[in-house]
């Protein structure tokens, strides 16, 4: 299967907008991961459905070194209340809806990989509709991009690809640079 | 003595000036004849008229006085005969009362008489009523006297004041346009809708041009409309933009009628701004397609989770802990999709109401 991620975009610090079927998101999300951890990127990866624990395990399972992974875990203290950080694995935050919070993070651990190849990666702006509007989200990503931009760093939003509201799709294709529908 | 007929002449004129408003010089002159024979104003004709009648001396005083004119001012014939003070009673206001008399004084330099002179008097219990006043001189026994008829119209002005005022406060546009295409009523509603106003409008035809400047579009709603009245003569909700004065563009409803007699017909077109309505249509339809995508999106995210970690705990890769921080997120995302769909359904049963402020803002652009 061809790349879902080029690699030349990929060093321009190009930003992707990556939709996906429902079916096939995780897996996507995983072969992202394992392509970018290749060409020698650390991936910080916002997650807002599947807790740290099971996706670094599913990291794992598909051969993904964890060493090249860190996570700002969105779903974790929602659900069983407390979890401690884990300097330069996990972050947490309370709640998926609390884009204060995520944008902190985002800025937080960014900082920590300061100088070093680094792509953030954010799982899923489909997840992110149940707790928050299409203007919301528009708004958080417009931010987070223009963070990354700042700092020169790469950016990949996951999407389930269809039912995207007309007007949130054109809003975020304006955002990023690339968008990849890999079906 | 006088006849059943003057009796009837006199209903018949009250009824003809209800719909014309003044007499004619042969009805005056008939009234002339009337009043010629002494007798007759002793006889009671005065008093069965339906309209004030009064016959005056040179100097104003009172000569006759009907039951009429005691009703209307409630001053009775015993208090007038003989005097000129009830001019006074009933113009109690002085500068009134002096624009009043010049303005007669200024119809009498030319003419022995006047018509349709319109004055409003005060009336015994305070009261104001409008009265329409038509004279005549006649020479009585070689004396000139003055035959005034005074009508009553304050109810038909009352009324007359009322339809205006429901024309011009009615919360829609409302225009009648004459024969030749000109602008005869434009009310306040068109003016707060268009930005013209009726000095802009009224007598001229060039509106249409102003709130279509678009000649094309222009085009287009002159031939709808030409198509339409070519059929059946007026127009029902028949959508159309204009373009106001401060170029803001407005969607208007609008429904035609002719109104009109006599091969002489005027076109009254009401048009209702729907721009509001319009707007929060699309802005429901938008957010019904937000939250449709709101609600499917994750379902289908949430259904592919809890599937894939049925697979996990298959394969004996999730711990207990685990499992329980999945399932109790994905317990939560249902939870939440739950209360947007009950977000949702209040939004429709209230049409457009609650749609949060944010997402309107979104919407719009």
């Amino acid at each position: 299967m061809p790349d879902v991620i080029n690699q030349q975009e990929l060093e321009q610090k190009k930003i992707f907008l990556i939709l996906a079927s429902p079916a096939t998101i995780r897996e996507r999300n995983i072969e992202i991961i394992r392509e970018i951890s290749t060409l020698g990127y650390h991936t910080v990866v916002i997650t807002t459905n599947f807790p740290y624990s099971v996706l670094s395990k599913l990291y794992a399972q598909k051969g993904v070194s964890l060493d090249r992974v860190s996570f700002i875990d969105a779903v974790t203290r929602n659900s069983i209340g407390t979890a401690e950080n884990i300097p330069r694995v996990v972050r947490y935050i309370n709640n998926p809806a609390n884009l204060t919070d995520m944008g902190i993070a985002v800025t937080e651990v960014l900082k920590e990989y300061s100088g070093e190849k680094v792509c953030i990666m954010y799982d899923s702006v489909s997840t992110m509709l149940i707790y928050l509007s299409s203007a919301n989200i528009s708004k958080f990503i417009h931010f987070v991009t223009n963070k990354l931009r700042l700092m020169d760093i790469s950016g990949i939003f996951l999407a389930v690809e269809k039912g995207l509201d007309p007007m949130l799709m054109m809003q975020l294709t304006t955002f990023v640079d690339t968008v990849v529908d890999t079906g | 003595m006088i006849g059943a007929g003057k009796y009837l002449y006199l209903h018949i004129t009250r009824e003809r000036i209800h719909n014309q408003g003044f007499f004619l010089p042969w009805e005056l002159i008939q009234m002339e004849k009337v009043f010629d024979s002494h007798s007759c104003i002793e006889a009671g004709i005065l008093d069965n008229a339906l309209v004030m009648i009064t016959v005056l001396g040179e100097k104003g005083e009172v000569i006759a006085w009907n039951h009429a004119a005691e009703t209307i001012t409630g001053h009775s014939r015993k208090e007038v005969i003989d005097s000129n003070t009830i001019w006074k009673e009933l113009y109690p206001d002085r500068e009134y009362r002096a624009r009043i008399t010049g303005k007669i004084s200024d119809i009498l330099k030319t003419n022995n008489y006047f018509e349709n002179l319109e004055t409003t008097i005060r009336t015994r219990s305070g009261e104001s009523r409008i009265i329409l006043w038509n004279t005549k001189t006649i020479l009585v026994d070689g004396r000139k006297r003055a035959i005034a008829v005074g009508l009553d119209v304050t109810g038909e002005r009352e009324a007359k004041t009322f339809r205006e005022s429901v024309i011009d406060n009615a919360y829609v546009l409302i225009t009648v346009i004459g024969p030749q295409g000109s602008i005869l009523v434009w009310n306040k509603a068109a003016e707060m809708i268009t930005g013209y106003t009726p000095a802009e409008v009224i007598g001229r035809r060039d509106i249409w041009k102003k709130i279509y400047p678009d000649t094309d579009y222009r085009r287009t709603v002159t031939q709808k409309i030409s198509r339409i009245i070519a059929e059946r003569n007026y127009f029902e909700n028949l959508e159309t933009t204009i373009v106001t004065k401060t170029g803001e563009r407005r969607i208007l409803s609008w429904n035609t009628r002719q109104i009109g007699s006599a091969g002489v017909f005027h076109e009254i077109a009401i048009g209702r701004d729907i721009t509001e309505q319009r707007m929060a249509e699309e802005s429901l339809v938008a957010y019904m397609t937000e939250m449709t995508m709101r609600l499917s999106q994750p379902v289908g995210i949430v259904s592919t989770t809890l599937l894939e970690t049925a697979e996990l705990v298959k394969a004996g890769l999730l711990t207990s802990e685990e499992m329980v921080t999945v399932l109790q997120a994905q317990a939560r995302n249902t939870a939440q999709i739950a209360e947007n769909i009950r977000e949702f359904q209040t939004a429709i049963v209230e049409k457009n109401g609650s749609i949060p402020e944010a997402y309107r803002k979104f919407l719009e652009g």
